[in-house]
């Protein structure tokens, strides 16, 4: 079973090559998608020792995810692959237990909750927006779940092919969470424990974040091509 | 009577932008004709308003100038929806390439080179 953490990341110099380490010391391969930062981000996780490429235009985090599922599939002949932040929030402890109900095949997909394990530290204003979230999620692609942009995902190799993410910025994760429902996907939900530093809330998407993913959703409703 | 001298300067300066265009082969006769016609109506339109009103009147607006405003809403709105649709398609061909261009010039570690 080959394990592929696939990491987006823009100007993440400082942190990446951490999140790269932590990564591959629970998946064979960690592929990092350097999003056209304009700091060292690709040397640094090149140094960690991933596979990098480089978007040459910023794409947003939907497109990277892509570029690396297309990257892991067909040249590293992935069988599962794992989303991961390239910010050093997710831990890679939690990879085995993520991975886990794809290895026993109960799932297709494992999604990361921020709220199962209870033990969440997190600004009041995010709760209550993540909280909007899960009720807009289970309007629009009627799945009800506990935390529904967390980011930490765990894919078989089936179901990363059949997942292709067409929205490239934000509204990616809400559209997993579509065809995840339209495909007839297994999934389950897994506790996963996220580190809010101050630095990467800062730079994470802010609460405002909440209001263009609702836009590029719905755009993307309405524009479909 | 300022209004239709400066639709007409306006129609007459667009029709001369657009025959210029196409004189420099960036726009194709099509589209040069479309634009052609469209500035001759206005012209015509400016210089005889009260022309359209029968057309008007025949669909149920009273006055002809109403009637094209009307008509210039509608073909807007609905170009602004193309526009839009060609540009997402637009922007996830620009991604199909980036993507690419990532996946040909991936760097790889020691150790799997």
């Amino acid at each position: 079973m080959k394990i592929v953490a696939i990491i987006p990341a823009y100007n993440e110099g400082s942190r990446v090559a951490e999140a790269v380490r932590d990564a591959l010391l629970f998946v064979d391969d960690a592929v990092v998608i350097d999003d056209c930062s304009s700091d060292k981000t690709s040397e640094q996780a090149f140094k960690a020792g991933a596979f990098v490429l480089r978007h040459i235009i910023n794409r947003g985090q939907g497109a990277a995810l892509q570029t690396g599922t297309d990257y892991a599939l067909e040249n590293l002949n992935a069988d599962i692959v794992v989303h991961f932040d390239a910010d050093g929030q997710m831990q890679g402890k939690d990879i085995p237990k993520m991975i886990k109900p794809i290895l026993d095949n109960q799932a297709d997909v494992v999604l990361g909750s921020r709220f199962l394990s209870g033990k969440l530290q997190m600004p009041l204003s995010r709760k209550i927006i993540l909280k909007l979230g899960i009720v807009f999620t289970l309007i629009i692609s009627g799945i009800k779940l506990s935390d529904t942009h967390c980011g930490f995902r765990a894919l078989s190799r089936k179901a990363a092919r059949e997942i292709k993410i067409t929205r490239d910025r934000m509204a990616h994760a809400s559209e997993i969470l579509d065809l995840i429902k339209v495909k007839k996907m297994r999934f389950v939900e897994c506790a996963v424990e996220i580190k809010y530093s101050k630095e990467s809330l800062a730079k994470g998407q802010s609460s405002w974040g909440a209001f263009i993913i609702v836009k590029d959703l719905l755009k993307s409703k309405f524009l479909d091509i | 009577m300022i209004f239709q001298i400066l639709l007409i300067a306006f129609a007459a300066f667009a029709l001369a932008i657009t025959f210029r265009q196409y004189r420099a082969r960036k726009v194709s006769l099509y589209w040069f004709i479309v634009w052609a016609i469209l500035w001759l109506v206005v012209i015509a339109v400016a210089l005889l308003p009260q022309a359209t009103d029968p057309v008007a009147q025949l669909v149920g607006v009273q006055r002809g100038a109403d009637l094209l405003v009307y008509i210039a809403i509608v073909v807007l709105a609905y170009g602004l929806y193309k526009v839009l649709v060609r540009l997402e398609k637009v922007q996830k061909e620009i991604s199909d390439v980036v993507r690419q261009v990532g996946i040909n010039r991936v760097e790889k570690p020691k150790d799997h080179e």
